[in-house]
């Protein structure tokens, strides 16, 4: 169930708005100009705003900026009556904004409040399963994962999940949240993209007047994410010195908006989320222990892609039909392409592996059925953290080992030029010979 | 105010009219489809027959424009 806005200025047709987005299923109010829809946001937050172009006292754009001033983005829609200006709000509308042209009708607004639901109604049921609605894959490791989620689901403890970088934490996230079958929704943050001065104001709320520029209160995510679940992706990128609030949060389960005083009962379930490892977290001092102790009670590792190789066909499957779908195409892949994809080791994890298929799917020709991968599916990242783990030194190598990976690297990287290659270790190129020839490399450099 | 701009302004208020009948079109069709009170049927009828008239008057207002200059 979404809240909704309306702004318009047109009465009768706010009216019959309201009984069909009702009906829907979803909260509806109304304004009937700019004035009156500001104030419906000095104490309430929308997921979706139904926006006239053209009101009394100004432009719907001018709410836009209102909104972009006081922190909200809900999923905008412009309504206009003119055709023409269409493209002009295509252009100027940003990611959430969308806009539709009068006369509406009923599959407007369904579409638009549910673009999912909306959409399914047309396609072909997914042949590939998705468990929780969200998560793809059938190997051992996924299924010890569903386990956990089922388990976890059941109960209100907090979750912390562990992964490498696009393993898909947001995604576990929202299958956690998926099963537990809550009212209330998922919010979710990222705590690493917040300065020190705005975060406690993201995650606790502000009231109007609080600091320079809090012109009207705002409900933090643990005041949105009410009923449901909060996902606090990079946890552990939080400035240190915000922790013990967000600790007393965790501990009494009441938070205090930014200049407030009165005390608000929070109740939703804390999902964090971190790329560092266990070690990291203890050697590094990103997270204090108690806070750790708090928000990890449940704590998810999510394996990466290539530990479960298994499952990348089902995976590009599924990402290949979602580009089908969203682009009207046939493409298909071939038995050898998938092995091809799962042969590769995928450091990126699953988000690399949809940006490889996503860059092969605008390579290939629309007209026919046939995919076209690239030469060479590595990223430039991940060419860089191989190179990076290549000359790692590891504990348990011999003196003589470290050596000899140093030489070659050297020679490597000056194409071989025994001389340039000497003068960078600081040694003879006599000796330099020496040593290639006793560790019987000298015939690759020759 | 130009011609131009005089004529896009009225279409745009013929178009307000459209705009009421085509969602009271699609209320009659929900409240058939879902079995709801009839009265609410019959008061989007009456609404759909009096924006009628309106956007008449306006594609009226429209072609009179249009004629006198």
């Amino acid at each position: 169930m979404l809240n909704v806005l309306l702004v318009d200025d047109d009465s009768e047709f706010s009216d019959v708005v309201c009984h069909i987005v009702e009906f829907l299923g979803h909260n509806i109010n109304t304004a009937a100009n700019l004035a009156e829809a500001e104030q419906w946001f000095e104490n309430n937050t929308f997921d979706h705003v139904f926006l006239d172009f053209m009101l009394p006292d100004g432009s719907g754009l001018h709410l836009l900026e209102h909104l972009k001033k006081i922190g909200q983005s809900p999923r905008v829609t412009l309504i206009s009556g003119h055709p023409s200006v269409k493209g002009k709000l295509a252009e100027m509308c940003e990611a959430n904004v969308g806009h539709l042209v009068k006369p509406l009708q009923r599959e407007d607004i369904e579409r638009v409040l549910n673009p999912k639901k909306a959409s399914d109604k047309k396609k072909s049921a997914p042949s590939i399963k998705r468990h929780f609605g969200t998560l793809i894959g059938e190997s051992e490791v996924m299924k010890k994962l569903y386990t956990m989620i089922e388990r976890v689901a059941a109960t209100s403890a907090n979750v912390m999940l562990m992964g490498e970088s696009g393993a898909g934490k947001e995604v576990v996230a929202q299958a956690i949240h998926n099963a537990t079958e809550c009212d209330g929704p998922l919010v979710a943050t990222n705590c690493g993209a917040f300065s020190k001065e705005l975060i406690g104001s993201e995650l606790f709320g502000h009231e109007k007047g609080a600091f320079t520029g809090a012109i009207a209160r705002k409900e933090g995510v643990f005041e949105q994410a009410a009923g449901g679940t909060l996902f606090l992706d990079e946890v552990t990128e939080m400035p240190i010195d915000m922790q013990p609030n967000l600790l007393r949060v965790l501990e009494s389960k009441k938070v205090t908006r930014v200049g407030g005083t009165k005390e608000q009962a929070v109740n939703c379930r804390v999902i964090s989320a971190t790329n560092r490892t266990l070690t990291d977290l203890a050697q590094n001092n990103v997270i204090r222990e108690d806070i750790y102790f708090r928000l990890a009670v449940f704590p998810i590792d999510i394996p990466p892609l290539r530990e479960r190789k298994e499952d990348i066909p089902l995976l590009a499957n599924a990402f290949l039909e979602q580009l089908n779908e969203e682009n009207g195409t046939d493409f298909k892949w071939q038995a050898s392409q998938l092995k091809e994809l799962e042969a590769h080791d995928w450091p990126g994890n699953v988000r690399e592996l949809r940006h490889a298929i996503h860059r092969a799917f605008i390579m290939s020709d629309p007209k026919g059925t046939a995919i076209v991968l690239p030469e060479s599916l590595e990223s430039p990242f991940s060419k860089v953290n191989k190179e990076t783990q290549n000359n790692q030194v590891m504990a348990g190598q011999t003196i003589e080992e470290v050596e000899k990976e140093l030489i070659h690297a050297t020679l490597d990287k000056v194409q071989g030029n025994k001389t340039i290659a000497a003068q960078m270790l600081g040694i003879s190129t006599k000796t330099l010979y020496n040593r290639l020839n006793a560790y019987g490399g000298i015939g690759e450099y020759k | 105010m130009n011609n131009d701009e005089s004529l896009r302004k009225l279409v745009h208020d013929a178009r307000a009219p459209l705009n009421r009948i085509s969602m009271n079109a699609e209320l009659v069709k929900l409240v058939l489809e879902n079995d709801m009170p009839k009265q609410k049927a019959l008061d989007a009828l009456d609404k759909i027959i009096a924006n009628c008239q309106q956007c008449s008057e306006q594609l009226q207002l429209i072609s009179d424009t249009h004629a006198s200059e």
